[in-house]
C-alpha cells in the first residue's frame, strides 16, 4: 500500500535543466495520507515507549509526576501513563533480571527505528547543461540524509543504456561512463526501473545535457 | 439607389443620396468648393435621427453597441497601428510641397556664394586638376578597393563567425549569484567574473554609482585599491584577466544598456534575484552560499585530503617476501584486466565531444567562489572612491572617543615596541637554537632506527614497536617546523587561497594527538609508577600462568589420550618431554628475570611520559620478547609437521605407480620395483599412524600463536589510535562542516514563486531554472578510510582462505610486514624528510613579526568619508 512499483517524475522548468526522479513513492491519494498519518503516529508512539522504558531503568531520581505540568497536558497523559501496556512495560524495563545494556540499546534501537525508517526509496538524475549530471539517493529502510554525487560534463564521456543478467531476467540500466574512472556509474543503481523509464530518461538526458543533444546522437 | 434599413426612411434616404450625388459629380470631382460640403448635411441629419427612431424600435442598437464596445480595442490597435503608419509620412508630403521654394532658395544662396568668392572656386578648380594631374584620384580608388576588398574578405567573415559562434550557444545564460549578497532596491551595477559570453559569475553590486564610472575604475584599477596582498594573485586564481560590468540591478528599462549586459531585479522580500538578459533565451540562476574565508571554509570539488597523497605505495614493494607477492600478483592481474575493459569501454564511445567553454570553466569558478566574500568587501571598500554615499559626519561625543582610544592605542603601540625591540629577538633566537640542536639529535637517533645492516634486512624499526614509534614522533617533532613556516607564510598571502587548508588540518591534528597522547601516558604513567610493584607481581603472574604453566599442563594433556584421542604413546613422550624440558628451561630465565621485573615496569610507567603510546609499544615489545619459546615451539612443530606431510604426499604418489615431477611441475606415472613400492607402503603406513599425534602438537603452538599475533593486532590498532585518529577533522566536522569540503552538490528549486511575482505579462521572462549550489561537507567513511584500508589490509592478510590452508599445511604464516600495516601512522608524514639545513634556512626565513602600525591620523573628509592616509597609493582624494 505504502509502496509502488518505480515510476518516473520529471521536472523541467527550462529546456537545459531537468529533474529525473524515479520514485516507489504512489501519487498522493487519501488512503494515502491516512497510512502516512498512522505511520506518525507509530512512530511517535514508538519513541514514547522507548523514552519511557529508559526512564523506568534509569531515571529513579526523576520521578514522573505530572502534577508540574500544564494540565492539559496531564490530563493527556495520565491515562496512557497508566494504561496496561505501559505498567507493562515499565514493570519489564524495571526488572534487575535484564542487563542494563540491553534496556539501554534496545531503547536507543527503537528510537534510531523510529526516526530513520524510510517507506520509500527515490532516486534521482538532475541534468544541468554545461555543469553536469548530479545523482541522489534517499534509499528505503533506514537512514539519513541524501548520498549525492556530482560528475562534471567535462569529465562525462558517455552516458548509455547496458543490459545484464539479475537472476534469471535481463535489466536495462542507465550507465555514465566517467573520464578517468575505472568503474562506470550506475544511475538509479536501487531501484533499477523498467526499460521504457530508462529509455525516456536516456533520451532526456541526451537531449538536455550536451548542445544540440538530439543530433548528436549518433 | 438601395433601400434604406428600415422603409419609413426610404423617402429621406432618397432625398439624401440624390444631394450627396450631386455635389459629388459636379463639385467635388471637379474640385471646385472643397471646404463648403454642407449642404447635403442637413438632410444626412435627418435621415440618420429617422434610422436611429426604427433601429430603437427594433432593438437592434443594443447589439450595435456591444459589438462597438468589442471592437473597440481592436478598432484602437488598428487606428494605432494605422496612425503609426502613416504618420511619419504626413511631414514628408508636406516637405514636398515646399519643395519647389526651398530649391529656389539653395540655388540663389549657392550662385551668390560662388559670385562672392569667385577666387575660392578657382583655387578649387586649381587643385582639382593637380591633383588628376599627379594621380591622387587614382589613388584614391585604389585604397578605397583595397579598403573594400578587406572588408569583404576579412571584416564581413569574422563579423559572420561572430554572428555564429553567438547562436552556437543556444541562448542558455548561466548566472552564479551570491545568495547571501546584500539585498537592496537601491539601483546598482552588478560586477563580476564573465568567463565566457553566456556565463557571467557575479561578485557584489555596487550601489547607486554610474556604470560608465564603474568600468572606468575596474579598467585602472581604482576598484581594487588598498588590497592587502598583491592583485595579480586574483587574477591568476580566478582565471580571468579583469574584472567587468555584468549588467544593472533594479534599474528600469528605460534606460539602455550593453546588450550583453544583464538586468537583474532584487530586493529584501525576494530571494532569488529575477535576471533576465536580451541576447538568452533561457537562464540558470546558479545560487550559492560564500564561503567565508576568515573562518578558513572553501569548497572544492574533489574531498579534502586528510592524509599526505599516496605515496606509500612504494614503500610496499620494497621488500617482497613469497606470501606478499602472491597477494600483489593477484592485486596486479585484477588491475590488469580492468584496464583492459576500460579500454574496450573506451573503444566504445565513437566520437569524443569537444567541451565547451562553459564546461570547462566549471574548475575556475570553484576557485571564483571561494574568493567571492573576500573580492566583495574589497570591491565595497572602495565604491566610495567612485560614488559618493551621503553619510554624516560624527558628532562630538563620538569624537571624544575616537580621541580617547587613539591615546590608548598610543600607549599599547609604545609598549609593543619596546617588547619587540628588546625581549622578542632574543627569545625567537634561543627558541630557533634549542630547535635546532633537537633537530640534530633526531636525525642521529633516525640514522640509528633506519639503519640497516644490508639493503634487504630490517631496520630495527621494522622489527620493534618501540622503535617504530620513536620514529614516528621524532619525524613528526622534524616536519612540525616545517609545516608551521608553511602555514606562517600563508598569512602573507590572500585568506582565500585555499591549497594550505589541508595542511592546517593535519598539523593541528598531529599537536592535538600528541599533546591528548602527554595528557593521557601522565595519567597512565603516574598510576604505574606509583603501583609498579603491583603492576609488576600482576604481570609475572599472568606470564608464569599462561605462558609457562598453561603451557605444561596443555602438553602434559596431549601426553595422554586428549579427549578420548588413542595417540601414539611414544612418539607423544618424546616431542612432550622435549617441549617441556625447554619450557623449564624458558621458566628458570624467566625466575631470574622476575626481580628485574619491578624496574621494567618503573621504566615503563616513566616512559609513558612522553605519551601513552609509548608504554603501549613497550608492552607489545615485552610480549613479544617474552613469549619467544612460543614462537620458537611453534615455527619447530609447524617444520615438523609439513615435513611429515610433504613425505606423505609423496608415499601417497609411490603408493599409487606416480610421481612428482620437479622438471616440469607435475604428477608422472612411474614404474617402481617391488621393493621400492613395499619399503615406501610401510613407511607411508608408520607416518600416516604418526601423523595424528604430531598434527595436535602443532595445532596447540599455532593456536597459542594466533593468539599472540591477535593481541599485538590490539595493541597496533591502539597505536594506530592514538597517532592517527582525524580528532581535528572530527571536531571541525562538528563545529564548521564548511571547513571540510567533500564535493558539490546542486538542488533545483521550484521557480513559482519568481514567476508569480512578476506581475507585468507583457515583460517576457525567458524560462529561468534556479538552482542551488551547495557544499557537502566530508562523510565520516572518508575520515576514517585509512582504517577502513588498514582493516581490509588486515583481514585480507588473516582471515583469506589461504592463511587456513597455510594453518592446515604447517607452513609458515608470516605476520604482516610492520611498513605495510602501518602505512595508516605515516600518512600524516612525508615520504622524505627535510634535511637539517633545510629547517635551518627554513626557519630564518619566518617573516619577522608585523610592527603594529602607529594610529593613523584619519582626516575627516567634508561629505563624512574617512580615507586613511598612509595606506597604499597615498592618492587621498576620492573620484566622484
Amino acid at each position: 500500500m505504502l509502496t509502488t512499483a518505480p515510476h518516473l517524475y520529471i521536472r523541467r522548468p527550462s529546456p537545459t535543466t531537468a529533474e529525473f526522479t524515479v520514485t516507489t513513492c504512489p501519487p498522493p491519494s487519501l488512503p494515502l495520507r491516512l497510512l502516512q498519518l498512522t505511520l506518525l503516529l507509530l512512530r511517535l508512539i514508538t519513541i514514547s515507549l522507548a523514552l519511557l522504558a529508559l526512564h523506568a531503568r534509569f531515571g529513579h531520581d526523576l520521578p514522573l509526576s505530572t502534577a508540574s505540568l500544564p494540565p492539559f497536558l496531564a490530563n493527556l497523559l495520565q491515562p496512557i501513563l497508566s494504561s496496561a501496556p505501559a505498567t507493562l512495560l515499565t514493570r519489564l524495563a524495571a526488572q534487575d533480571a535484564t542487563p542494563d545494556w540491553l534496556v539501554a540499546g534496545t531503547a536507543l534501537g527503537a528510537v534510531y527505528g523510529a526516526l530513520a525508517f524510510r517507506p520509500h526509496t527515490t532516486e534521482s538524475v538532475l541534468v544541468l547543461r554545461g555543469l553536469g549530471i548530479q545523482t541522489s539517493t534517499t534509499s528505503g529502510g533506514g537512514g539519513w540524509g541524501v548520498q549525492t554525487r556530482f560528475i562534471p560534463t567535462e569529465k562525462i564521456r558517455d552516458v548509455l543504456i547496458n543490459e545484464a543478467f539479475r537472476g534469471f531476467g535481463v535489466r536495462y540500466y542507465l550507465v555514465v561512463v566517467v573520464e578517468g574512472e575505472e568503474d562506470v556509474v550506475v544511475l538509479f543503481p536501487g531501484l533499477l526501473p523498467r526499460r521504457r523509464i530508462v529509455e525516456a530518461v536516456w533520451r532526456g538526458v541526451r537531449g538536455c545535457l550536451w548542445e544540440g543533444g538530439e543530433e548528436g546522437k549518433g | 439607389m438601395s433601400q434604406s434599413l428600415a422603409p419609413e426612411c426610404n423617402e429621406v434616404k432618397e432625398r439624401y443620396d440624390t444631394c450627396f450625388l450631386k455635389w459629388y459629380s459636379e463639385k467635388y470631382l471637379r474640385g471646385v468648393g472643397t471646404t463648403d460640403n454642407n449642404e447635403c448635411a442637413s438632410l444626412f441629419k435627418e435621415y440618420s435621427k429617422c434610422l436611429q427612431g426604427a433601429l430603437k424600435e427594433r432593438g437592434i442598437d443594443k447589439l450595435l453597441d456591444e459589438a462597438r464596445e468589442d471592437n473597440k480595442e481592436n478598432d484602437a490597435t488598428l487606428m494605432g497601428r494605422k496612425k503609426c503608419k502613416y504618420g511619419p509620412s504626413q511631414p514628408a508630403h508636406q516637405r514636398d510641397s515646399m519643395h519647389p521654394f526651398s530649391i529656389l532658395t539653395l540655388g540663389i544662396f549657392v550662385a551668390g556664394y560662388i559670385t562672392a568668392r569667385w577666387d575660392l572656386v578657382t583655387r578649387l578648380h586649381e587643385l582639382a586638376i593637380f591633383a588628376w594631374n599627379y594621380g591622387v584620384v587614382t589613388r584614391a580608388t585604389k585604397g578605397f578597393a583595397v579598403l573594400s576588398l578587406v572588408f569583404f574578405l576579412i571584416f564581413l567573415p569574422v563579423e559572420r563567425l561572430a554572428t555564429r559562434e553567438g547562436n552556437l550557444h543556444d541562448g542558455l545564460m548561466r548566472v552564479f549569484w551570491p545568495a547571501d549578497l546584500p539585498r537592496s532596491e537601491l539601483r546598482g551595477v552588478v560586477v563580476g567574473w564573465r568567463n565566457s559570453a553566456l556565463d557571467v559569475f557575479v561578485l557584489a553590486i555596487l550601489e547607486e554609482v554610474e556604470p560608465r564610472n564603474v568600468e572606468f575604475a575596474l579598467k585602472i584599477g581604482t576598484l581594487l585599491r588598498n588590497a592587502p596582498h598583491p592583485v595579480s594573485r586574483i587574477y591568476e586564481l580566478c582565471g580571468q584577466s579583469a574584472i567587468h560590468v555584468l549588467g544593472l540591478s533594479n534599474t528600469p528599462d528605460s534606460i539602455e544598456a550593453d546588450p550583453s549586459w544583464i538586468r537583474a531585479t532584487v530586493g529584501p522580500g525576494r530571494r532569488v534575484p529575477a535576471v533576465t538578459c536580451p541576447r538568452a533565451s533561457s537562464i540558470q540562476t546558479i545560487l550559492f552560499e560564500r564561503p567565508h574565508p576568515g573562518r578558513m571554509q572553501y569548497i572544492s570539488l574533489n574531498p579534502i585530503a586528510l592524509a599526505l597523497g599516496d605515496k606509500h605505495d612504494g614503500f610496499r614493494q620494497e621488500v617482497p617476501d613469497g606470501f606478499e607477492d602472491a597477494d600483489e600478483k593477484e592485486d596486479r592481474k585484477k588491475k590488469q584486466q580492468k584496464r583492459q575493459l576500460v579500454e574496450k569501454l573506451k573503444q566504445h564511445s565513437i566520437f569524443k565531444r569537444v567541451p565547451s567553454a562553459k564546461e570547462k570553466a566549471l574548475a575556475k569558478i570553484v576557485n571564483q567562489i571561494n574568493w567571492a566574500w573576500e573580492l566583495e568587501k574589497l570591491l565595497q571598500k572602495n565604491v566610495s572612491r567612485i560614488g559618493t554615499r551621503p553619510k554624516r559626519s560624527l558628532s562630538v561625543s563620538e569624537r571624544v572617543v575616537e580621541s580617547a582610544t587613539t591615546a590608548r592605542d598610543m600607549m599599547l603601540v609604545w609598549m609593543w615596541d619596546m617588547f619587540t625591540i628588546y625581549v622578542w629577538p632574543i627569545i625567537k633566537r634561543l627558541f630557533v637554537l634549542g630547535l635546532m640542536a633537537h633537530r640534530i639529535a633526531a636525525e642521529v637517533l633516525l640514522r640509528i632506527l633506519e639503519w640497516r645492516a644490508q639493503p634487504g634486512y630490517a631496520a630495527l624499526k621494522d622489527i620493534s614497536a618501540t622503535a617504530q614509534q620513536v620514529e614516528i614522533r621524532l619525524q613528526q617533532f622534524c616536519y612540525w617546523p616545517m609545516q608551521y613556516v608553511t602555514l606562517r607564510l600563508r598569512k602573507k598571502d590572500w585568506e582565500s587561497v585555499t591549497t594550505s587548508h589541508p595542511d592546517y588540518i593535519r598539523f593541528y591534528n598531529s599537536l592535538w594527538l600528541v599533546a591528548n597522547d602527554v595528557i593521557i601516558g601522565i595519567a597512565l604513567g603516574s598510576y604505574i609508577i606509583d603501583n609498579a610493584g603491583w603492576v609488576a607481581e600482576q604481570i609475572s603472574q599472568l606470564l608464569t600462568q599462561y605462558t609457562v604453566d598453561a603451557l605444561q599442563s596443555s602438553i602434559s594433556w596431549l601426553m595422554g589420550w586428549p579427549a578420548g584421542l588413542k595417540l601414539n604413546n611414544e612418539l607423544g613422550a618424546f616431542l612432550g618431554d622435549l617441549f617441556l624440558w625447554v619450557i623449564d628451561y624458558w621458566s628458570s630465565c624467566i625466575e631470574t628475570l622476575r626481580p628485574m621485573l619491578p624496574h621494567i615496569i618503573w621504566f615503563i610507567g616513566f616512559s609513558s611520559f612522553a605519551g601513552a603510546s609509548m608504554p603501549i609499544a613497550l608492552f607489545s615489545d615485552l610480549l613479544s620478547i617474552l613469549t619467544v619459546h612460543i614462537y620458537s615451539f611453534y615455527i619447530a612443530s609447524a617444520r615438523i609437521y609439513h615435513w611429515q606431510l610433504n613425505i606423505l604426499i609423496s608415499l601417497f604418489h609411490l603408493f599409487r605407480g606416480k610421481k612428482h615431477n620437479v622438471l616440469r611441475n607435475r604428477i608422472d606415472s612411474c614404474d617402481y620395483d617391488l621393493d621400492q613400492l613395499l619399503v615406501g607402503t610401510i613407511l607411508f603406513t608408520l607416518l600416516f599412524f604418526l601423523l595424528p599425534t604430531v598434527m595436535v602438537f602443532y595445532l596447540n603452538f599455532a593456536i597459542a600463536r594466533m593468539v599472540i599475533i591477535t593481541l599485538k593486532a590490539v595493541f597496533d590498532t591502539m597505536l594506530s589510535c592514538l597517532n592517527h585518529f582525524p580528532l581535528f577533522a572530527l571536531m571541525l566536522r562538528v563545529k564548521d562542516p564548511g571547513r571540510l569540503p567533500g564535493g558539490i552538490r546542486f538542488e533545483l528549486r521550484d521557480t513559482q514563486d519568481f514567476r508569480h511575482s512578476v506581475n507585468d505579462p507583457s515583460n517576457q521572462v525567458p524560462s529561468t531554472s534556479v538552482i542551488y549550489m551547495k557544499s557537502i561537507p566530508l562523510n565520516f567513511k572518508a575520515m576514517f578510510h585509512q582504517y577502513f584500508q588498514m582493516g581490509h589490509r588486515i583481514r585480507k592478510h588473516y582471515l583469506s582462505p589461504r592463511v587456513l590452508l597455510c594453518l592446515l599445511t604447517g607452513k609458515f604464516v608470516p605476520p604482516l610486514n610492520r611498513k605495510n600495516l602501518y602505512s595508516l601512522q605515516y600518512s600524516m608524514l612525508p615520504a622524505r624528510r627535510a634535511g637539517v639545513m633545510d629547517m635551518w634556512t627554513a626557519v630564518n626565513s619566518l617573516p619577522e613579526p608585523k610592527r603594529r602600525m602607529q594610529p593613523v591620523v584619519v582626516p575627516v573628509l567634508a561629505n563624512g568619508k574617512k580615507i586613511p592616509s598612509s595606506f597604499g597609493g597615498g592618492r587621498t582624494r576620492a573620484y566622484g
